[in-house]
């Protein structure tokens, strides 16, 4: 091999010395803070209260899961938006893709063009649409107006059933590019063999997909969704702008919660015991995306 | 789609031309798709653009003007002097840079040293894909902690230094990808004439995965210039981005702002809107692991 014959010519501290800065910058920038930060959640350090903080040991964990309501909530809250925002988009994701991958002229331009809401910052995508959601010269009900859907002035975060869909719609509208992308990129790895075979065999089109397509789009729809799920634990920037969490607490994520603990309430220790469960849930989740890929490596190879 | 044109079974005459019309029902319906996808998708844009453009009397009026009657750049101008817009424009588009270019810098040795000599091995890289999945609320909290210790909010460095290192995981994904697709062969005529490892690596690896570099980077800088929660918790009234300006206009309601909101939206999205066509071919390992989340 190649790579052999180039290694003899290294040198021992090469490799390292190469790898060096990296290593260095992310133990001083983001090693060491994870672990002052596990260190703080096990303190009682209230900014509000003073500099002053002891060992209080597992309590700010403990008070999380068995007694915080509003976390518990948060829990549930950034549940209730994963699971509906996810199903739509990978249906409207594969939707899409599929139509792509029949178009062979333009296909590159639409694609771009269908792309750019997962390029723009979640902060800009829910600037965009609160203003669109406004109820007196909002686009949406502009429009109802005009098409007589709606006749008053309508407000779409006026209850937190309403304001959760509302949440949806964009994280819809912002990551549906995403899920097409990635679906779209699969669509074509399928061999053309495959859909000749199929027709020559007289399925029809629904047995095409569903006795081709599907099976060998499973993976990469469960890599997909693993990606916009270990995302969209995290949700915050969109929830910042379109709610701030309200109305009442129901649009309250994982995140937000956190951050208004810690920078709202400033009780530092118990918002790093709180990221912590966050950095738990990704991390579990992070595992199975891996899983899963190592899985595809395995069959594709 | 080239399957069904390539695959002539022998058919009938008057099957082919009943496949013919199905086809064409067929194709009309997916451009018709495309069609509805494309205004779902761009629609929110096209609006944003359409409001920053308009006069109060457009605003206003019933029923709703879709399209400006007189476009003005008023509202820009009013974002830029009022709102220091310009400013914060120039923030984003500094700290972006920076953040981009040093994150290159540092992440191109190490992914050289991944892809040549297999530093690390699998642990190393399984330890960069979990930090790329690291959420930011859990490095925000001792950061800020950090950073108020050493003076370094409201302070550009601090931010540069943390969207730096917080990209390089990802970086040097993506560039182990485009160094493992680099010809040894090259490299190697280069060694064996004498070069060092740091010289090859300048003079004859960078100018050939140029590319590749450029790829990286507009992904460094779009990620930087959407992160929002580092950025409106560490930085003040001097050193805000783009990203915090926005959230100066949420106040009051929905109904208020429109006019300066949707331009500094407008300038918010631009690098998306290049970065998209420029970056086509990369979308899909870029955005897979790449963050232009905030």
């Amino acid at each position: 091999m190649r790579v052999s014959a180039l290694a003899l010519k290294r040198k021992q501290w090469e490799p390292f010395a190469f790898a060096s800065p990296s290593l260095l910058l992310i133990s001083l920038v983001i090693v060491f803070p994870l672990g002052y930060s596990f260190y703080l959640s096990l303190r009682n350090f209230d900014l509000s209260v003073g500099p002053d903080h002891e060992f209080v040991g597992l309590r700010n964990y403990s008070e999380a899961l068995l007694q915080d309501g509003r976390f518990l909530g948060s829990v549930w809250n950034t549940a209730v938006i994963i699971a509906p925002a996810l199903i739509a988009e990978l249906l409207l994701g594969l939707g899409i893709a599929l139509l792509l991958s029949r178009v062979s002229r333009g296909r590159p331009v639409v694609t771009a063009l269908l792309a750019i809401p997962a390029m723009v910052s979640p902060v800009m995508a829910a600037m965009a649409w609160r203003m669109m959601f406004g109820v007196k010269f909002g686009a949406i009900n502009n429009l109802g107006r005009q098409l007589g859907i709606i006749d008053v002035y309508f407000d779409w975060f006026a209850t937190p059933a309403l304001s959760i869909l509302s949440v949806v719609l964009v994280e819809v509208w912002h990551n549906t590019p995403f899920m097409m992308l990635v679906l779209l990129a699969g669509l074509q790895s399928i061999p053309q063999e495959l859909y000749q075979a199929a027709k020559a065999d007289g399925a029809t089109a629904w047995q095409t997909f569903w006795f081709i397509t599907l099976p060998l789009l499973k993976f990469t729809m469960a890599v997909g969704v693993m990606i916009r799920m270990i995302d969209l634990t995290k949700l915050f920037g969109l929830i910042f702008i379109l709610t701030f969490g309200g109305p009442g607490g129901a649009t309250e994520t994982l995140a937000f919660n956190t951050y208004l603990v810690g920078f709202k309430d400033f009780r530092m220790s118990y918002a790093a015991a709180l990221s912590y469960v966050i950095v738990l849930a990704v991390l579990a989740l992070t595992l199975v995306f891996m899983w899963i890929s190592r899985h595809r490596e395995a069959r594709t190879a | 789609m080239s399957a069904v044109v390539t695959a002539t079974p022998l058919v009938t005459v008057r099957r082919a031309n009943r496949h013919r019309v199905q086809r064409g029902l067929a194709g009309l319906l997916t451009y018709l798709g495309l069609a509805l996808a494309l205004v779902f998708f761009l629609g929110p844009f096209f609006w944003i653009v359409t409001t920053s453009l308009k006069g109060n009397e457009d605003f206003f009026a019933y029923p709703p003007v879709w399209v400006p009657s007189e476009p003005s750049l008023a509202h820009y101008g009013r974002l830029f002097t009022h709102s220091s817009g310009a400013r914060y424009f120039t923030n984003s588009l500094v700290i972006s840079s920076l953040s981009m270019l040093a994150a290159l810098v540092v992440s191109l040795p190490t992914a050289y040293s991944i892809a040549r000599w297999r530093f690390g091995g699998g642990f190393l890289s399984t330890v960069l894909l979990v930090l790329r999945m690291l959420p930011a609320i859990a490095l925000i909290i001792p950061v800020y902690l950090m950073y108020k210790l050493l003076g370094l909010t409201n302070n550009y460095l601090g931010l540069v230094a943390l969207y730096t290192v917080v990209y390089i995981p990802f970086a040097v994904w993506l560039l182990v990808g485009f160094l493992r697709d680099f010809p040894v062969e090259i490299e190697e005529a280069a060694l064996i004439d004498g070069c060092s490892r740091l010289r090859a690596l300048i003079r004859v690896v960078i100018p050939i995965i140029a590319p590749g570099l450029a790829v990286v980077a507009l992904f460094a800088f779009i990620a930087t210039w959407n992160e929002f929660l580092f950025a409106i918790v560490l930085t003040g009234i001097e050193t805000k981005t783009m990203m915090v300006l926005v959230t100066s206009f949420t106040s009051g309601g929905t109904d208020t702002f429109y006019g300066e909101a949707s331009a500094s939206v407008v300038l918010g999205v631009l690098p998306a809107f290049a970065v998209a066509f420029f970056l086509q071919r990369y979308l899909v390992k870029g955005l897979a692991l790449g963050g232009t989340k905030g």
